[in-house]
């Protein structure tokens, strides 16, 4: 590994103009989120920040006696779950196909990400539309078979990225020591997929979590929880939202960070030494 | 006879292994869209609350009254300054990735850009209201510094407000692409530049510049696609009254109006998609992701 192998002479003011704007985008990214966490930590009412020293739970305590959160809680989290089983292997069949493919790659990929670049709102309705013709009523499964196809193109790239790191000829050379094809990717790809499958997964869940403009249209009697949300932040804020937006925040991130660092970590022992750009 | 034959069973081995997700794209994904775009030129039948198979352009004339027209020019309007300000930003952020970073930063930075997009969008947005309101933390600033004598009131529920928070949600859309093209750039081309006596500008201008141009183009494109469909900055930070294309239907199915909804979303979709396959054809986008899975 060659720290900073790339540019390092020359003027400073271009670096340092470039180092200045990417700090800024950070923290157009992460300061309103982290200021909204330190001031759910307020003791009083009205929300703001407060000296370290004053810091109290009171706010989230508050969220346990939340009925209609905990219920909103529990239908997201069976979306997000239901979800997640399925957008994995899903995902990952898609990966493989893609890279079995000899023909209509471009094509294939084109199919999948499309699907991430329709809005919402339109997805949302046009699925509600055909469930209701098709006498499917709304629950908690139509809103996961909306949430599947808002997850797989993300599911499918996170496989695809990992299978990138499994050689072919990992594969190949179990087969010409007479595995047959189920047996060799089960004993030798998937081992080697553990971690993208567990980030799919993942990924897949936490997106269903705060997917909101297709439910909007897909959900039966019970809220999820962005849309239980939603409704709390446009009638009055009260301080036991912002405890439970900061308490999404913190999950979320920690969430997906442990993913990244494992990744890292995992990329970092397996090719250790070589830059694989 | 024998190569023809494995080749075939590989083809057929992919295809078995792409349904699950062609049935899922095709038959969740692409025939409702189909569909709504037919239903949208049905007339509606006030008896059922539905369509009833008289083919009508009437919804799509109605397209242009009751200011809804205006709703699609600021739409895209709000999402051009969004994928601008996005571009302009993610543009030297994905070269500090690409360029000037060694793989551990590179690696920590790409994580940092990409994480907030895996968290929830409704509280980032919602967070935007305590940072800009009459009592947020920049009117603080403000008012304790003594530069304004009163809170400034247009940074709060204005376009001003719904752009910043687009701007923060929708900037990994655009540096992932650029990143990706910074990935395809063979790194003895940036050493030979160096090495002939390139500082950082002439290197950026004249190497870096024109490869990742592809990237850039396709970083602007997708916040903007992305931009043109949400709704929760619009309703969280917008005005009074401000409307967005996703505000719109949402509204116009309050009172179910199915035809009038499905030809909004048409126009919606197809102008979308065109828009991706002229990018696409134009710039052969679909390259920056060949290598994935390879």
């Amino acid at each position: 590994m060659t720290p900073d192998s790339t540019v390092s002479s020359g003027t400073n003011g271009g670096r340092l103009l470039f180092t200045t704007i990417t700090i800024l985008s950070l923290i157009i990214m992460y300061a309103p989120a982290l200021y909204l966490l330190l001031a759910s930590l307020s003791p009083d009412e009205w929300l703001r920040l407060v000296a370290p020293i004053r810091f109290s739970l009171t706010s989230y305590v508050a969220l346990i006696d939340d009925r209609r959160l905990a219920s909103a809680l529990d239908e997201s989290v069976l979306v997000g779950l239901a979800t997640a089983v399925l957008a994995t292997p899903i995902g990952l069949s898609a990966a493989l196909a893609y890279r079995a493919m000899t023909r209509m790659r471009s094509i294939f990929l084109l199919i999948i990400l499309s699907a991430t670049f329709v809005p919402g709102a339109i997805e949302g309705l046009g699925l509600s539309v055909i469930l209701r013709l098709g006498r499917i009523h709304p629950s908690w499964v139509t809103v996961t078979i909306g949430h599947l196809l808002w997850t797989l193109p993300f599911a499918v790239t996170v496989s695809l990225i990992g299978l990138s790191a499994v050689k072919e000829s990992a594969f190949e050379a179990a087969r010409d020591l007479g595995a047959g094809p189920v047996r060799a990717f089960v004993d030798v790809t998937l081992p080697l997929m553990r971690g993208s499958l567990i980030s799919s997964f993942v990924f897949s869940f936490l997106l269903s979590l705060n997917e909101h403009a297709r439910a909007y249209y897909l959900i039966g009697r019970q809220n999820t929880l962005p849309l239980y949300m939603f409704g709390a932040m446009n009638s009055g804020a009260s301080p036991t939202i912002y405890a439970f937006a900061g308490a999404i925040i913190v999950v979320s991130f920690a969430a997906v960070a442990l993913i990244f660092f494992e990744a890292t970590r995992r990329q970092k022992r397996s090719g250790d030494g070589q830059d694989k750009r | 006879m024998r190569l023809d034959e494995v080749a075939r069973r590989r083809q057929r081995t992919a295809f078995l292994l792409a349904l699950p997700s062609l049935v899922v794209f095709v038959g969740i994904g692409f025939i409702p869209l189909v569909l709504m775009a037919t239903w949208s030129l049905w007339t509606f039948d006030a008896d059922t609350y539905w369509v009833k198979p008289i083919w009508s352009l009437a919804s799509y004339a109605a397209l242009l009254e009751g200011g809804r027209a205006t709703v699609f020019l600021r739409t895209a309007g709000l999402a051009a300054a969004t994928a601008t300000i996005s571009t302009l930003l993610a543009a030297p952020a994905a070269t500090v990735v690409g360029l000037l970073s060694g793989p551990r930063r590179a690696t920590l930075l790409v994580a940092l850009f990409t994480i907030p997009f895996f968290t929830s969008g409704l509280v980032r947005a919602f967070a935007w209201r305590l940072v800009l309101g009459r009592e947020g933390i920049i009117n603080g600033a403000l008012t304790g510094l003594g530069l304004v004598r009163t809170p400034v009131e247009w940074l709060l529920f204005s376009d001003f407000a719904v752009v910043l928070g687009m701007v923060a949600a929708d900037i990994p859309f655009a540096i992932v692409p650029i990143v990706l093209a910074f990935a395809r750039i063979e790194p003895s081309v940036i050493r030979a530049s160096q090495d002939l006596g390139a500082g950082f500008w002439m290197t950026f201008s004249s190497i870096v510049l024109p490869l990742i141009t592809p990237g850039i183009v396709a970083g602007f494109l997708f916040v903007f696609v992305v931009a043109v469909g949400t709704s929760m900055e619009i309703q969280l930070l917008g005005g009074a009254g401000a409307s967005s294309i996703s505000v719109m239907i949402n509204d116009v199915m309050r009172v179910v109006n199915f035809p009038l909804a499905f030809a909004i979303a048409t126009v919606v979709v197809v102008f979308l998609i065109a828009l991706v396959i002229v990018a696409d054809r134009t710039l052969k986008l679909s390259r920056l992701f060949e290598h994935l899975g390879t």
